[in-house]
């Protein structure tokens, strides 16, 4: 997947012709930063409107919880969003249930990071540990599959693995990471919706080997279940407090003895693998130009600093050879089954069956109903 | 003086990590290697794999888990489960493992303990017992993942093992495992003052001051610990774990 | 090119697979033109040294082992029973040692009463009693894993490198010239270890 354009890049962010369907109009401005500023307006709320909503949230959530073990659920990974909810549900008083899905992958980073949460929140936690074997015969079905979204593995279980405790605890709230801030620019050939079932079991059924008996399933039909019968609701808070990632990580360091590993989602060795060395491989593009350029345009950094950063390689040449005999010997690919893996072409999701059409269709009807915009909800 | 050795214990059930309550209806943990991999970072004086259904269930050491396993390992390892001849154990060492855990065998081929010894030296070769209280409250030794009784004396048998030349034992209590309510220290003792090697306590920690009480209260020269490296919280949930260098440090000071 | 001499005793691949993790490459092996060819040369051993030192001549290596050491200079490291085997003898047999350096090994001895179990078997902190470039980026509180029941008896003070405290004070380590010892097993002290190690890869005689 080879860009054919010449090659261009924003001049207000870092995105550039690795996104094949990047616009950029006479300024030689892109349509992802452009459309970034027109999202942030409808999602970001104002500091005024944004503190009344964020109180207001968390009051709900509190208030559901009342006469119950705990008022929410939150996603544990180690990493800084997800850490950073922890933070403000400490602070807001909340009685949280924290969640980690073991998928075989952390780093000892990661693994820190939870222990000195968890201990220092004193939040009740819970951990979600798919069986290996299983786990491993679908990523590498995914690998095969040579799809950019290697990830659906983990997002998939993970999503699953939440709505089973909401429903066991009878929580209506799980309070996510996802933050438009740093995570709102990122094209669609990019990534693809983890939830998407019929997709998950056609890359299994083509390329995998072992039965999916442990692995939890998140059906369409299942998670309309938790969503629309049992009320279970996702909620970004990160949205509502101003989120800048830099001094979040400075809160954290300071609250948590928090430590850095370096790269977004790196806290897993395989997803650090993945984004610095077969994505941009094989599908050419660096998925740090899209956090960059968020991150750009939240004012966080400069296009300057992106850039320079940018210039540093993704992979140290040691690190590269050291991760990279640890990723096929966790998954147990011999050097050719690895080296036939890179040199496959990268295919689109839409290569394989899927659920795509039908589930925009379904947002759009839900986010009718509840009577929300679905464009500006499409990311 | 040497530093107290601090060590997790890791059992192994078909290429899975597992944890056992009282030897019993073993849970999930997680992959193997990653763990390792985790334990190496967070530098742990010395790590222990038990497989324990190889000898229950006669099954073969697992060699190519055990060489990936020692592959990510650069602290001593020593490995138990289905050992069952000196062949068995010249692989394991050749695969990267430094010593060897004899259990079941030591009581059907006792002189394994010495061919094994003369071989690769005493240290390279721990005996390990699992040791459960009858009804009267006298301690018995087990075999077979603890299913069969060998109505033997810990204290008679440590000494035997011992004469015929086991560099470390290590006392498992089947009543304590997975509880964490603390080790069986009147079991560790009577064991350590019997005998000049090393006692490797194991089973029943439940909190990081737990893990000084065998070394301080029971003349143990190290101590061994699974739940509580591998468990948080009221939940168990899995979470690899291990007290920082200067938390070590004050415990046994 | 590190050369990690296989004579049939100690494990190798684990010195292997952590000068690899730190970068550089190394070939196990017993044959005298690899042996000859090599850039350093590292003596590893586990077990008794009469066993070792019998192994060793078995060989026929250590006629082209003195030269390369003695006569060419190449830095060459010892660990643990592969440090004891290039003394002179040790109390625990009757061979004779490589002799590479003037010291000799003998059992640990501990005054009544105050008797520690033998092995010596554990981590333990080392105290470095000169400089070398061994010790380059050492860590805080230095600590690695010993196993052994006999240790060296340095006959010269200016060879001893670094010490360490089992009841009393014993040489840990000896640096002579290219000759270097350490009785602990750095392949199993996880970051000191490959300290050590990268030190010992990356060494060039002043």
């Amino acid at each position: 997947m080879k860009s054919q354009r010449e090659y261009q890049v924003c001049t207000r962010c870092v995105m550039d012709t690795s996104d094949q369907e990047i616009t950029f109009d006479a300024d030689g401005v892109c349509n992802h930063c452009t459309e970034y500023f027109e999202l942030a307006k409808v999602l970001i709320p104002d500091p005024e409107e944004a503190r009344r909503r964020y109180e207001a949230m968390m009051n709900m959530v509190i208030d559901s919880g009342k006469g119950k073990e705990y008022d929410c659920v939150v996603g544990l990974s180690g990493g800084v969003d997800s850490s950073y909810v922890a933070y403000l549900a400490k602070e807001a008083g909340l009685r949280a249930l924290t969640v980690h899905f073991d998928n075989g992958w952390n780093s000892e980073l990661a693994v820190k990071n939870i222990e000195n949460i968890v201990n220092k929140t004193g939040f009740d936690y819970q951990t979600n540990v798919v069986d290996w074997e299983e786990f491993k015969d679908l990523q590498i079905a995914f690998l095969k599959a040579s799809v950019a979204n290697a990830e659906t593995p983990t997002d998939h279980a993970f999503l699953a693995a939440i709505y089973k405790l909401c429903k066991q605890y009878n929580i209506k709230y799980n309070l996510n990471g996802s933050n438009f801030a740093t995570e709102g620019i990122l094209p669609d050939s990019w990534g693809y919706n983890s939830k998407d079932v019929k997709h998950l079991k056609a890359i299994h059924k083509q390329f995998g080997n072992i039965k999916l008996k442990t692995y939890p399933l998140l059906g369409f039909r299942r998670e309309f279940y938790y969503t629309y019968f049992k009320g279970v609701k996702n909620l970004r808070p990160l949205n509502l407090v101003g989120y800048k990632k830099m001094e979040a990580m400075e809160v954290l360091k300071r609250e948590f003895g928090w430590k850095y590993y370096g790269g977004k989602h790196y806290e897993s060795t395989f997803t650090k693998f993945f984004q610095a060395y077969i994505l941009p491989t094989k599908f050419g593009y660096d998925k740090r130009r899209a956090h960059l350029s968020s991150l750009i345009c939240n004012n966080e950094i400069t296009r300057e600093e992106a850039v320079k950063e940018l210039s540093e390689p993704l992979y140290q040449p040691n690190e590269l050879a050291e991760d990279r005999e640890y990723v096929c010997k966790k998954l147990g690919l011999s050097d050719q089954e690895f080296e036939q893996i890179m040199d496959t072409p990268g295919k689109s999701h839409t290569a394989y069956p899927n659920s795509e059409e039908r589930l925009k269709r379904i947002y759009r009807i839900y986010y009718k109903l509840r009577g929300r915009d679905s464009n500006a909800l499409k990311k | 003086m040497a530093i107290t050795r601090v060590i997790p214990v890791l059992l192994l059930r078909n290429q899975g990590l597992v944890k056992s309550v009282k030897f019993k209806a073993p849970k999930y943990v997680g992959d193997p290697i990653n763990a390792v991999r985790i334990f190496n970072d967070k530098e742990v004086d010395e790590l222990v794999f038990l497989d324990i259904t190889a000898s229950t269930e006669g099954k073969p050491v697992p060699l190519a888990l055990l060489q990936d396993i020692a592959t990510e390992c650069f602290m001593p390892l020593c490995y138990g489960g289905g050992i069952r001849s000196l062949k068995d154990i010249q692989q394991i060492i050749q695969v990267g493992v430094e010593k060897i855990a004899l259990n079941t065998i030591a009581h059907e081929q006792p002189q394994l303990i010495q061919e094994a010894a003369a071989v690769y030296g005493s240290s390279s070769v721990v005996v390990s017992m699992d040791v459960k209280k009858n009804l009267f409250g006298k301690w018995q030794v087990w075999t077979k993942g603890g299913t069969v009784n060998t109505k033997k004396d810990p204290v008679a048998w440590a000494k035997e093992v011992e004469a015929l030349g086991a560099g470390e034992l290590m006392v498992q209590s089947i009543d304590k495992d997975g509880t964490m309510s603390g080790y069986d220290l009147e079991l560790i003792r009577r064991v350590a003052q019997a005998v000049e090697v090393p006692v490797i306590a194991c089973s029943g920690a439940g909190t990081v001051e737990d893990l000084a009480r065998p070394i301080k209260e029971a003349n143990a020269s190290a101590v061994a610990a699974g739940s509580l490296f591998v468990f948080h919280g009221k939940h168990r949930a899995v979470l690899i774990q291990y007290p920082g260098q200067q938390v070590l440090r004050q415990l046994f000071s | 090119m590190i050369v990690i001499i296989d004579y049939g005793v100690g494990n190798l691949g684990s010195i292997r697979n952590m000068l690899k993790k730190i970068g550089h490459s190394s070939e196990i092996s017993s044959d005298p033109e690899v042996i000859k060819n090599a850039e350093k040369l590292i003596l590893p051993g586990v077990g008794a040294f009469d066993a070792g030192m019998s192994k060793l001549n078995e060989t026929g290596l250590v006629a082209l082992l003195h030269q390369k050491v003695m006569e060419e200079k190449t830095p060459t490291l010892g660990i643990c029973l592969g440090m004891q085997l290039m003394t002179k003898g040790s109390e625990e047999g009757q061979e004779a040692g490589l002799g590479w350096v003037d010291a000799q090994c003998v059992r640990f001895r501990f005054d009544e009463g105050k008797k520690l179990k033998v092995p010596h078997m554990g981590w333990n902190y080392v105290h470095a009693q000169k400089e070398h470039a061994l010790f380059d980026g050492m860590f805080e509180a230095p600590r690695f894993y010993f196993v052994h029941s006999f240790h060296l008896q340095c006959n010269n003070a200016q060879d001893v490198f670094l010490t360490a405290n089992y009841g009393y004070d014993f040489t840990a380590s000896f640096v002579v010239d290219n000759v270097m010892g350490v009785q602990f097993h750095p392949e199993k002290s996880h970051k000191f270890g490959m300290q050590i190690l990268k030190n010992f890869a990356t060494y060039v005689a002043s």
